[in-house]
């Protein structure tokens, strides 16, 4: 076997608890384009940062073509012929392209000077060999994002680096641009080059790597020859959730609830927003939310559920339209008036949903410091303390948060234990809705579950609930019914048990229904 | 709460120790000039009353620093909410008679009310116009300066002065000694507790700090940013404007040039250092207090010039916040360690 690197056994923890890397070991063979795959916070990026010596390592070992190595630091690993472009391009707008490149590696000519011809030389040898199709004299502030990242990558090759990592590298290119970087990487490869590189979209893992390697919560799930598998697959091994679809498939029985559920407590009508740069964020969304329903709003992100929220809970201010909580209208009301009627969970506890700085005691009063009667002394100047605490006990054992102390920092819990306390907090308020963004993004699996639990226990109080998801297996789980956004208009109301997870993707892409396939029905 | 003590005792040992080696680069002894430093400013009840009475202005302005940070609002008026608070005092108090006791609760209201009136139009100019209070109190602070200055050299100059300054003011507004002790020290308590009281225990003061910590957070928790904003910049404001009221009313009687001295940035100085606590500004204004103190009575009978203890105030600042986030991450780092030896376990 022809194994050029091998990682072994390498642990990696930000300080001062999160495991970012744990317990990976993986080779790469020379002359391969090696994917890294996995969602958000995989660990696929800081792996990749371990070998290239920009991260320092916990545990394991690091071998190049056998023997062990330690990069200090990334000038270390390029001369050992390993070099990295990262997400963001980092470049000199105001220089040329050629200056970019030899940047802190100039020939050298009289008295120290710049050898403006030899570098030229060097730079325009290196274009024409790889076929990068630059001009070394355009202005790096003039030329595309797709041709600055051909300069990254010539700075590396100028360096005689021989494997070559990429961080998400289309993330920044047009769709079109895509296929002429992937034929410049293959054309690398035929010249005995070595490329890891790190994506999150399967379609450009399969076509172009030669194996796959997938991570998820830090661990690494598999390596795989990408000729036999396919997207599904990954998926699969990326998400991992098969368990939580079968438990939950099993605690939520659509058919005994009542069909439309009770009476209608939030409903949204004619809601059009505009952003500050103009551009049209929420169209005419109507929609209504019954007692003891829960409606899932589907939508790939950016389609206006940002806005959706924010218009609800108070954030910013809709064009037109109303937004009626049990028959007030609540538009224009301040979000304390709001908060009397709406639970909110948001979708970033550090920044929205908490302070990770402060006592969890300090977190779980909010919103009920003003709305309940108990936590005031004094004609409300006090805040009563003693109340807090038992309050802060009370969800503590109800909602299952495991905690050292009452006053220890929100931020030094697990994030599922963070959530149950954001969760709780917000049911505990007697609101009749419930607006949920994201309530389960970044959790565990098993924190998932308690969630998904919580959320239909109160469906159960003919609570109405609004949940805002990008995991559409989520929203097929414990929704009754799918709101599609697409382009900040409703494309789709639909009842959960007569649709399928397939058409709701397409809605979500298209916008539109997706045409019938049945050949029994187009003769 | 332990390791703030830690690293305040440890940041003043290693403080003192380099400002030894400095004096020993300079050719003087260190330890006859801190034996005599702090024989001026603790040891016996003079100097000890003295340090006390010094360290008014510098508490409240630190109190004033700690709660603005930590609750958000970037007040950095103080300078000017000091010497308004001042000027107002003894404005009124040229010209103002009353018994004792009631003449020194109205110009110490009055040194207050300038105080927050002060701090309050850079709060009224952010809320009108989104001008950022951490521009506008620091310009602020220029316009009180030369404000002030005009004022006692030309409408309420001392005409039989030499120097800039006002007359005395009425001596019923005087605050003087008790057993030893300025009666200052009593408003120095009172506003001490009543701060802590307001940050701790009220709603408001859990509200200013929430939204210190995470103003997004508290805005959709229902808190009143703007309200809030406001009120903590009054509140502050308040007690810059009373350590500038006390300041004359214990000390000179009257606005000399150069009263506002340096009090009110040491007191942003004491903010940072205690890390906007309001304990850690009452122990930190005692201490720089009595280095400040303690210099002028050690330059009587040592070499070492006074300004010794600017130096040491700036190092003990700086020993005292490197090693605290050092600490944090060297303490963080041990954990992760823990963490990942556990993983490879």
């Amino acid at each position: 076997m022809n194994e050029l690197i091998r990682l072994e056994s390498i642990v990696k923890v930000y300080p001062p608890n999160v495991v970012a890397v744990d317990d990976v070991t993986v080779s790469f063979q020379k002359g391969e384009i090696h994917a890294i795959v996995g969602e958000n916070g995989a660990g696929k990026s800081t792996l990749m940062k371990v070998l290239y010596g920009l991260v320092p390592h916990d545990g394991g070992r690091i071998f190049v073509e056998g023997r062990q190595k330690h990069f200090r630091q990334p000038a270390e690993a390029i001369a050992a012929g390993i070099g990295m472009v990262h997400q963001e391009i980092l470049l000199v707008h105001q220089y040329r392209v050629w200056e970019n490149i030899v940047l802190g590696q100039e020939p050298r000519g009289w008295f120290g000077s710049t050898d403006v011809k030899e570098a030229r030389r060097a730079v325009g040898q290196k274009i024409e060999e790889f076929q990068f199709n630059l001009d070394p004299d355009a202005l790096v502030g003039d030329i595309s994002v797709a041709a600055r990242q051909k300069v990254e990558i010539l700075k590396l090759l100028y360096r005689n680096v021989s494997i070559l990592i990429l961080d998400e590298p289309t993330a920044v290119l047009a769709p079109q641009e895509v296929p002429q970087l992937f034929s410049e990487l293959r054309r690398l490869r035929g010249k005995g080059h070595t490329i890891l590189f790190i994506s999150h979209r399967l379609d450009e893992v399969v076509s172009l790597s030669d194996r796959i390697t997938v991570m998820r919560r830090g661990k690494k799930v598999s390596t795989v020859d990408s000729a036999a598998t396919d997207k599904r697959e990954l998926a699969r091994m990326m998400v991992g959730r098969e368990v939580v679809l079968t438990s939950q498939r099993a605690a939520h029985s659509p058919g005994t609830a009542q069909p439309c559920g009770g009476r209608p407590v939030c409903e949204i009508r004619d809601l059009s927003f505009t952003d500050s740069d103009g551009l049209v964020r929420l169209s005419r969304v109507s929609l209504r939310v019954r007692a003891g329903e829960i409606v899932g709003v589907a939508g790939v992100e950016g389609n206006g559920q940002l806005e959706l929220v924010n218009t609800i809970i108070g954030l910013f201010r809709p064009d037109t339209g109303q937004i009626l909580i049990n028959g007030t209208d609540v538009t224009r009301l301040p979000i304390i008036q709001r908060r009397r009627l709406i639970s909110f969970v948001p979708q970033d506890r550090g920044t929205m949903g908490g302070s990770l700085s402060a006592p969890i005691m300090e977190n779980v009063i909010m919103t009920h410091h003003r709305l309940d009667r108990r936590f005031s002394q004094w004609k409300g100047l006090l805040l009563n303390y003693r109340f807090a605490r038992r309050f802060t006990d009370e969800l503590r054992d109800r909602f299952s948060v495991s905690m050292s102390s009452k006053l220890a920092p929100l931020g030094s819990l697990s994030g599922g234990n963070q959530q149950k306390v954001v969760l709780g907090r917000e049911l505990l308020l007697d609101s009749p809705f419930v607006l949920l963004d994201q309530p389960t993004r970044g959790l565990d699996v098993g924190s998932i579950e308690y969630v998904h639990q919580q959320v239909l226990r109160i469906r159960g109080e003919e609570r109405a609930v609004l949940l805002i998801s990008a995991d559409l297996e989520e929203l097929f789980l414990i929704a009754d019914r799918i709101v599609v956004l697409h382009r900040g208009e409703v494309a789709a109301d639909l009842a959960v048990e007569e649709t399928t997870v397939e058409q709701v993707g397409y809605l979500m892409l298209e916008g539109r229904p997706q045409p019938a396939q049945q050949p029994a029905e187009s003769p | 709460m332990s390791r703030k003590a830690i690293t305040g005792a440890a940041g003043i040992v290693i403080a003192l120790v380099i400002g030894a080696l400095i004096m020993l680069a300079q050719g003087f002894r260190p330890v006859p000039t801190y034996q005599a430093l702090f024989q001026f400013s603790l040891v016996g009840l003079a100097p000890l009353a003295t340090t006390i009475k010094n360290s008014v202005p510098l508490i409240l302005t630190g109190l004033s620093a700690s709660i603005a940070f930590a609750s958000g609002p970037v007040n950095l008026g103080q300078p000017g909410q000091l010497v308004m608070g001042a000027l107002s005092a003894t404005a009124v108090g040229l010209v103002l008679h009353l018994p004792p006791g009631l003449e020194i609760l109205a110009l110490v209201l009055l040194a207050m009310t300038a105080g927050a009136l002060w701090s309050g139009l850079a709060a009224f100019l952010r809320m009108a116009f989104g001008m950022s209070e951490f521009i506008v109190t620091l310009m602020l602070n220029m316009i009180a300066d030369f404000f002030t200055a005009w004022v006692i050299a030309f409408p309420l100059m001392d005409t039989k002065a030499y120097s800039p300054m006002t007359p005395q003011i009425a001596s019923t507004g005087w605050i003087r000694d008790i057993g030893g002790f300025n009666g200052s020290i009593f408003f120095l308590l009172a506003a001490v507790l009543i701060s802590w009281f307001v940050f701790r225990r009220w709603k408001a003061g859990y509200e200013w700090r929430l939204s210190g910590q995470n103003s997004l957070f508290a805005r959709l928790g229902g808190c009143d940013i703007n309200r809030n904003f406001v009120a903590v910049m009054l509140f502050t404001g308040a007690l810059a404007g009373l350590a500038g009221g006390l300041v004359v009313m214990a000390g000179p009687h009257r606005f000399l040039k150069g009263l506002g001295a340096n009090y009110a940035w040491d007191g942003v100085m004491i903010a940072i250092v205690a890390n906007n606590g309001l304990i850690g500004a009452v122990l930190y204004g005692l201490f720089f207090s009595a280095i400040q103190t303690g210099a002028l009575g050690m330059e009587l009978i040592t070499d070492v010039p006074s300004e010794i203890s600017q130096v040491l105030q700036a190092v003990l600042v700086l020993v005292i916040v490197a090693g605290r986030k050092y600490l944090g991450a060297v303490l963080d780092r041990m954990e992760a360690r823990r963490k990942a030896a556990e993983r490879a376990a």
